[in-house]
């Protein structure tokens, strides 16, 4: 089978909901690419549980809507959807073993199925020996792992996850980094939020940054910086840096720290005379001459 | 259909598992059969006294009362009465013999019952002591006229007034079925109040464990309802059953004849329970879904309870006055109705048309009901924290 990499699948069209006077979302519009793994960035309420619970319908937006394959995405269809809410619970008295089956036949899958598919699962997540064990008898760290095994035991084409970082321990986040990793290289849509910037220039290829409702940046995390109208300069310097930084053109932000001084300038500033000038006026150690990381881009767009 | 057979599997399931099915089960198995045995127990089998006897006469008064006490009893059982004599030379022994408690009470030459204190006076030995003297007397005086004694005892122990209601003849089929009705308007009403209360903690519990919210993103709400309502009813069910399979092996050990019932009446007991079960379930779990925390479902319920007391009240009215407007009222009322339908049945006071109408209306009501429910418990289930009003949870409906 060829996968049409820059089809999109999931695409998010024009939402709006309101709760009462507060307007969760308003106006959302960005699409998942399957095989690219999508970061759904911005600041607290700015919408993004929102726009995922949209997809399951778990609200129903006042306008707008979500489109899976090019139709909008019904209960039916849900079953190739893995979810797994900002807010964690599974059944506490549930052996792990009968929760995922069961996740996994309300998906739609045969028994047989399920249960291979729980094994795996709980092998994969070291928690094979436990399969009997209560869900309630297990450390938080562990429940997390069930939950995502829960989100997908049933192999969903595209996995939804709000959050699914937060709270987890570095060890837990590489576990959970590589199954979002092959699952994107599998030619999954995948489509998680998170705060944690680092992680999400890590593993994402795209990114949608959503403020207010309304998603202000979404593309090609590389394009996006590329196409930023600002670089970053950074140099190790002893000597007089607001002289040196008066002389350069176009300059934004300039934060210095025990000769470390951060620059944020124009893109299309000429910085060969301004390191020249560094040599003569004092001594350059290091320097480096950056597209803007995620943050920035985060910051700049949320502003 | 599939993810609601699911949803009801898994309740089964776990409820089998759960410690609280298994112990609520050995209790209610251990009252229904403590209920019926005790009596048998206690006040069942023999009666037994020992008294005391001084002088001419006394012999014969227990002797008497004896008779008197077992004159009721049929062939082949367990006398009701039995009494142990103990003769003393003079009155002043047999006190001494009544202090130190070999007897209870002392029969002194046929004239006199000497009790330990007055306390026990009335006890069942004074009172069965007392006719028998009573009956000596006549016997005695119509011994004269030629009459024999086992005439007068049985005269005395017989029934000689026709018990009748102003319907006509009290006959023993309607007081059985009537027996029925009511001993099946109470399960219902014990069943609703049980299995209402474990759907709506489930249905608590989910949201406040909030799995609801990965259980929602592949299965309707009204699958997720009414699974849990078929599932714990189906569970109930089984309960049920067991519990009333307890209870008339414990009538058959008792001895006491169960009434034979018709077909018909059985039917309609089970075709009310039922419905009785469904409307109330439904309810139940949309109230639990307006609930955060299960410290808070009871709360939420209790205009649902109240429902089910108001109707168990409606049908003593209708046990009253079958045809009355109260009753008619009650009978069209799905609330009501599984209350109020079958002792009418029982009494043989509804004509055929109310009868459709209200299982008619019954079954329309729970169908209106499950949306209702379905649209609040959509609202509800997502909104954690406080409790949710019902208002808002029927404007916020996204499902
Ligand atoms: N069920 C709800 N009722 C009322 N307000 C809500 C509800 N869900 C979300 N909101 C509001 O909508 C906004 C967006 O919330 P949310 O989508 O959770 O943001 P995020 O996930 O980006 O932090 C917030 O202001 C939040 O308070
Ligand atoms: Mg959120």
């Amino acid at each position: 089978m060829i996968v049409n990499l820059t089809r999109p699948m999931l695409v998010f069209d024009d939402l709006h909901k309101s709760f009462g006077d507060i307007r969760a979302l308003d106006g959302c519009s960005f699409q998942v690419r399957p095989g690219k793994m999508l970061g759904f960035l911005g600041p607290n309420g700015a919408g993004k549980t929102t726009a995922m619970r949209a997809v399951f319908g778990l609200i129903r937006p006042d306008s707008g809507q979500v489109l899976w394959e090019g139709r909008p995405v019904e209960k039916d269809t849900a079953t190739r959807f893995g979810y797994m809410p900002e807010q964690r619970g599974l059944y506490p008295k549930m052996r792990l073993h009968d929760l995922l089956v069961y996740m996994g036949r309300l998906h739609g899958m045969s028994k047989g199925d399920a249960a291979a598919s729980a094994d795996s699962w709980l092998e994969r997540l070291g928690l094979a020996e436990r399969a009997t064990d209560r869900v309630e008898a297990l450390s938080h760290g562990n429940q997390q792992r069930v939950q995502l095994a829960a989100a997908l035991v049933h192999d969903p084409d595209v996995m939804i996850l709000d959050e699914p970082f937060s709270g987890l321990d570095p060890i837990a986040v590489d576990t959970m980094s590589g199954i979002l990793r092959e699952a994107a290289a599998q030619g999954k849509a995948v489509v998680f939020s998170s705060h944690q910037l680092d992680l999400v220039e890590d593993l994402c290829e795209e990114v949608a940054i959503i403020n207010q409702g309304r998603v202000v940046v979404e593309g090609d995390v590389k394009q996006l910086k590329e196409a930023s109208p600002y670089r970053r300069l950074e140099i190790d310097f002893d000597g007089d840096i607001g002289d040196l930084a008066g002389a350069l053109d176009g300059v934004h932000d300039l934060v210095s720290f025990n000769g470390h001084h951060q620059l944020t300038i124009d893109a299309n500033t000429d910085i060969r005379q301004f390191l020249a000038r560094a040599q003569e006026t004092g001594h350059l150690r290091t320097f480096s001459y950056t597209a803007p990381s995620l943050s920035d881009l985060f910051r700049e767009a949320v502003r | 259909m599939r993810n609601l057979g699911l949803v009801a599997l898994r309740e089964m399931r776990e409820g089998l598992r759960s410690k609280t099915f298994l112990i609520t089960t050995l209790v209610t198995m251990g009252l229904v059969a403590a209920i019926i045995l005790l009596p048998q127990m206690l006040g069942g089998g023999t009666q037994n006294h020992t008294v005391g006897l001084v002088g001419d006469g006394s012999a014969e008064i227990v002797d008497t009362a004896v008779r008197l006490g077992n004159a009721a009893d049929e062939d082949g059982e367990e006398p009701s009465v039995a009494i142990e004599t103990r003769e003393y030379a003079s009155r002043d022994e047999g006190v001494t013999a009544l202090q130190e408690g070999e007897v209870e009470a002392l029969v002194v030459d046929g004239e006199e019952v000497v009790l330990r204190n007055i306390g026990i006076m009335g006890s069942g030995v004074t009172g069965l002591l007392q006719q028998a003297a009573a009956a000596r007397s006549l016997e005695e005086v119509l011994e004269e006229h030629g009459q024999v004694a086992a005439v007068v005892i049985e005269t005395l122990t017989s029934d000689p007034l026709r018990v009748t209601t102003p319907d006509g003849d009290a006959d023993e089929e309607g007081g059985q079925r009537w027996i029925v009705a009511q001993a099946g308007m109470f399960l219902l009403y014990m069943a609703i109040l049980i299995y209402g209360s474990w759907i709506l903690t489930g249905v608590t519990e989910e949201k406040s464990s909030r799995v609801v919210e990965v259980l929602l993103s592949a299965v309707h709400p009204w699958q997720l309802l009414g699974g849990k309502v078929l599932g714990i009813g189906g569970l109930g069910l089984a309960q049920f059953i067991i519990t009333i399979i307890v209870a008339l092996a414990a009538v058959n050990y008792t001895g006491i004849e169960i009434p034979a019932l018709e077909p018909v009446l059985l039917g309609n007991l089970v075709l009310w329970f039922i419905l009785g079960f469904l409307v109330f379930a439904v309810l139940f779990g949309a109230a639990g879904s307006l609930a955060s925390r299960t410290e808070d479902a009871q709360g939420v319920a209790m205009p649902m309870s109240m429902i089910a007391v108001a109707g168990l009240f409606i049908s003593f009215a209708a046990l009253e006055n079958p045809e009355g407007t109260v009753a008619v009222v009650g009978s069209l009322v799905p609330f009501t109705a599984p209350f109020v339908v079958p002792v009418r049945v029982a009494l043989d006071a509804i004509p055929w048309w109310q009868y459709a109408l209200s299982v008619g209306l019954a079954i329309l009501g729970i169908v209106i009901f499950v949306r209702i429910a379905g649209r609040i418990y959509s609202g509800a289930l997502l909104r954690f924290g406080t409790r949710t009003k019902f208002r808002d949870a029927w404007r916020s409906a996204d499902l």
